[in-house]
C-alpha cells in the first residue's frame, strides 16, 4: 500500500433519522468530525515475508489490516494485493448460525472463490482439525464459541492462501488447540507465504514474525526487523507505563548520598534493548555518584526482578552472591550481567538499590523500574541427533 | 484490492448467498416453501370477498380470484424482495467487515432467493389456470423476458433502498407505507386496459396509472395468464425503460456509496 489515507466520519450523537438531519441542516450545525485513522502510510510487504504490526489501542492497526484485505478503500492513496487472501479478522462472522457447520463451510467456501467440489473435499480436513468432525450437521447455534473460533480458524488456514490476515485472533481455544494454531501458522511461514500479524502479545510476533510495523496514531513510527522495532516499542511503552501503571508502580527511595547517575540496558552482544532471548545475558550498565566526599567503601549493589504484578521472583546482591562490595569517590561505572534461566517468558520489572547494610542505610532503591521483556525463541531444528545405536542379538 | 473476482465466481457466491438464504427461510417450518403460495392465497381469499361481496366492482371479471392471482404473486415477489433487500446490508454487517466480496451479491441474492419462489409458484398458478379452464397461449414464452426485466427493476430498486437504509433507518419504515400506496396504484385488483374490462373508467386516471413502473409488468401477467393474450405494447416500453434506468441508477449509487458504507456499518 502507497501513501493511503483513511478518514473516517466520526459521528457525535449521530443523526441516524431523517428529520435529525433536517434539523442539523436547518442549524446549520453538522455533528460530523473526520478522523483520520491512517495518515500516509506506506508499506511494501513482499510475498513470503511475514509481517506484524503494532501499536497501541486506536493506532490504526486493524484499519491497516481491512485495506489489505479489500474490505476499505483508502480515502486516499492505493493499496493493491495479488493471491488469495484468508483473513482471520473476527473468527467465524461469516458464519450463519442456523445453518450447520458444513453448510457454513460451503458457504465461506464460496466467498473465498471455493468451487463446491473443491470445498467438498477439504470439509473432513477441517472439522479434523477444529475436532469438530462430529458436530459438522449440528447448526452452529449450538456451539460453544470455542468451538466457533476453532471453525473459523481452521476455515482460514485449510482453504490454502497465499496472504493470512491475522486480527488478535490467536487466543482460540485451549491450549493445546492453541499450540496448533501456532505450529500452523508457522507452517505456513516454512512455505514461504505470507502473513500480516496484528497483535498486542509481543511474545507471538517475536515467534511468529521476521519484520514489524509499528503504528502509532496512524503514521509509521518504524519498520523494520522484529527486534529493533519491538525494543524501540517497549522502550516507549515502558516510558508511558511508569505514569499510568496499574500494576506494581515504580518506585524510587533512598537519601541520595549516592545514586545511580544513569542506567542502560544491553544484551551480552552490546546492543541496547529491554527483549532478551533465552541465553542472552542482561547487563546492566550504570554510572553511580557520590556527594559523599570522602572515599564510601563496602557499597551493596543489588538487583531484583519481579513479576508484572510486583511478585518478587530473584532478588540479590553483591554481598550475598560473595562478589566484590563498592568502593566510590565521587563518579564510578558499574556493571552487573545477569545470566538467567528463562522458565516463563513474558514481561517482568528490574529493580536496582545501592545500600549500606552495615550502616543500615539507604543510598538509592529503584524498584519495579526496569520493564524487560523475556522471550524463548524456537529453535531450528528443533532437535538434533546425537546418536542412534542399532543392534542385533 | 483484493483477488479477481470473475463471473464463474460471481455465480458461485450468489448461488451460496440464495442457497443460504432459502435453506435458514425453511428451517423449523413444516410448511416451507408452501408459504410463498399460500400468503399471495390468503389474500387472494381476503380481497375476491372484499371486491365481490363488499365493493363489487370484482363481478365485472370473470374468475375474479384467478385474475387476481395472478398479479399477487409477482406483487408478492416484488413487495418481499424490496423488504428483505432494504436490511441485507445491514443484517450482514459482520460479514462485511470480515471479508472481502462484490457487497451488490447480497441485494441481489435477496431477489433471487424470491425469484427462485416466484418461479415456482407461476407453475403452480398455471396448472391452476389450466384446471378452470384459462388455457396459455404462445404469448406466454414472453414471460421470460418480462421476468428478467422484473428482476433487472427490482434489483436496482433493492440497491438503493439498501444503501438508504444504512445512512437512515427511516427508509425500513418508510418502505412499508410506500408498499402499500404502491400496492393499490398497481393494476393488481383491477386491469388497466389488458383484458378488454374497463374498471377505471378515468382515461386520464388510466394514463397516469400506466406511469407506474410495476404497471408495465402487471398488465403483462394479466394478458398472458389470464386472458392468453398478447400484451399491449406500452407495457414493454414502460417496463423496459424503467427496468433499464432503475438498475442503471441503482448500480451507480451503490459502487458510488460503498466505500463509504462498508466504514458506516
Amino acid at each position: 500500500m502507497t501513501n493511503v489515507f483513511l478518514d473516517y466520519r466520526l459521528y457525535h450523537d449521530r443523526a441516524v433519522s431523517l428529520r435529525e438531519t433536517m434539523m442539523n441542516l436547518f442549524n446549520r450545525k453538522t455533528s460530523i468530525e473526520n478522523f483520520r485513522a491512517l495518515d500516509d502510510v506506506s508499506i511494501d510487504i513482499e510475498p513470503g515475508e511475514s509481517v506484524a504490526i503494532i501499536g497501541s489501542n486506536g493506532a490504526g492497526k486493524s484499519t491497516t489490516l481491512k485495506i489489505l484485505a479489500g474490505i476499505y478503500r483508502p480515502t486516499l492513496g492505493t493499496a493493491v494485493s495479488s493471491g488469495r487472501i484468508a483473513s482471520l479478522l473476527d473468527l467465524g462472522v461469516g458464519f450463519h448460525p442456523d445453518l450447520t457447520g458444513e453448510e457454513n463451510l460451503m458457504l465461506n467456501g464460496a466467498m473465498l472463490g471455493l468451487g463446491r467440489n473443491d470445498m467438498k473435499a477439504l470439509i473432513p480436513e477441517i472439522a479434523d482439525f477444529a475436532q469438530l468432525s462430529r458436530f459438522m450437521d449440528t447448526p452452529v447455534k449450538y456451539y460453544s464459541n470455542g468451538m466457533f473460533m476453532r471453525l473459523g480458524f481452521s476455515l482460514a488456514t485449510t482453504v490454502d492462501p497465499d496472504i493470512l490476515l491475522i486480527d488478535e485472533v490467536l487466543a482460540v481455544g485451549d491450549v493445546g488447540f492453541q499450540e496448533k494454531c501456532y505450529q500452523r501458522i508457522q507452517d505456513f511461514r516454512e512455505q514461504g507465504k505470507t502473513i500480516i500479524f496484528v497483535s498486542h502479545d509481543l511474545e507471538a510476533v517475536s515467534k511468529l514474525c521476521n519484520r514489524t510495523v509499528w503504528l502509532h496514531e496512524g503514521r509509521i513510527e518504524m519498520d523494520g526487523g522484529a527486534e529493533d522495532v519491538l525494543s524501540g516499542y517497549l522502550q516507549k511503552a515502558s516510558a508511558r507505563m511508569k505514569k499510568i501503571s496499574t500494576t506494581a508502580t515504580p518506585k524510587e527511595w533512598g537519601s541520595r548520598e549516592i545514586w545511580f547517575d544513569s542506567v542502560k540496558l544491553r544484551n551480552s552482544d552490546g546492543i541496547p534493548t529491554g527483549i532478551f532471548r533465552k541465553g542472552d545475558g542482561i547487563i546492566i550498565d550504570t554510572v553511580i555518584k557520590s556527594r559523599i566526599p570522602s572515599r564510601v567503601d563496602n557499597v551493596v549493589f543489588g538487583f531484583s526482578i519481579h513479576r508484572a504484578d510486583g511478585e518478587t521472583v530473584i532478588g540479590t546482591n553483591n554481598l550475598e552472591m560473595n562478589q566484590p562490595l563498592l568502593s566510590i569517590t565521587g563518579s564510578l561505572e558499574s556493571s552487573i550481567e545477569i545470566d538467567l534461566d528463562i522458565e516463563e517468558p513474558g514481561t517482568y520489572l528490574l529493580g536496582i538499590a545501592l545500600t549500606d547494610p552495615e550502616a543500615s542505610r539507604d543510598y538509592h532503591w529503584q524498584e519495579f523500574f526496569y520493564p524487560i521483556t523475556l522471550i524463548e525463541e524456537r529453535k531450528d531444528p528443533p532437535l538434533r541427533l546425537s546418536q542412534a545405536v542399532w543392534k542385533q542379538e | 484490492m483484493t483477488d479477481k473476482w470473475g463471473i464463474s465466481r460471481l455465480v458461485l457466491l450468489m448461488e451460496s448467498l440464495v442457497t443460504k438464504d432459502l435453506k435458514v427461510r425453511y428451517k423449523r417450518s413444516i410448511l416451507g416453501f408452501a408459504w410463498f403460495l399460500l400468503k399471495p392465497l390468503f389474500s387472494m381469499v381476503v380481497y375476491y370477498f372484499v371486491f365481490t361481496k363488499i365493493l363489487r366492482f370484482g363481478g365485472a371479471i370473470p374468475h375474479f380470484s384467478l385474475f387476481l392471482l395472478t398479479g399477487l404473486l409477482p406483487w408478492n415477489f416484488f413487495s418481499s424482495s424490496l423488504s428483505a433487500t432494504t436490511s441485507s446490508l445491514l443484517d450482514n454487517h459482520r460479514l462485511i467487515r470480515s471479508i472481502y466480496f462484490p457487497r451488490m451479491a447480497l441485494p441481489a441474492a435477496e431477489v433471487a432467493a424470491n425469484l427462485v419462489h416466484l418461479l415456482l409458484a407461476l407453475v403452480v398458478l398455471e396448472a391452476i389456470l389450466i384446471i378452470f379452464g384459462h388455457y396459455p397461449g404462445i404469448s406466454i414464452v414472453l414471460i421470460l423476458p418480462a421476468l428478467i426485466l422484473l428482476t433487472m427493476m427490482t434489483v436496482g430498486i433493492g440497491m438503493l433502498l439498501s444503501i438508504g437504509n444504512v445512512f437512515y433507518r427511516d427508509v425500513k419504515q418508510f418502505i412499508e407505507v410506500l408498499l402499500l400506496a404502491w400496492f393499490y396504484a398497481s393494476p393488481i385488483i383491477y386491469p388497466l386496459d389488458s383484458i378488454g374490462v374497463d374498471i377505471v373508467q378515468s382515461q386520464n386516471l388510466v394514463a397516469i396509472l400506466k406511469f407506474n413502473p410495476v404497471s408495465g409488468f402487471m398488465e403483462i401477467m394479466h394478458s398472458i395468464f389470464y386472458a392468453g393474450t398478447w400484451p399491449p405494447l406500452w407495457c414493454w416500453i414502460s417496463l423496459g425503460s424503467w427496468s433499464f434506468v432503475l438498475l442503471f441508477i441503482g448500480i451507480s449509487v451503490f459502487r458510488k456509496a460503498e466505500p463509504v458504507v462498508v466504514k458506516e456499518l
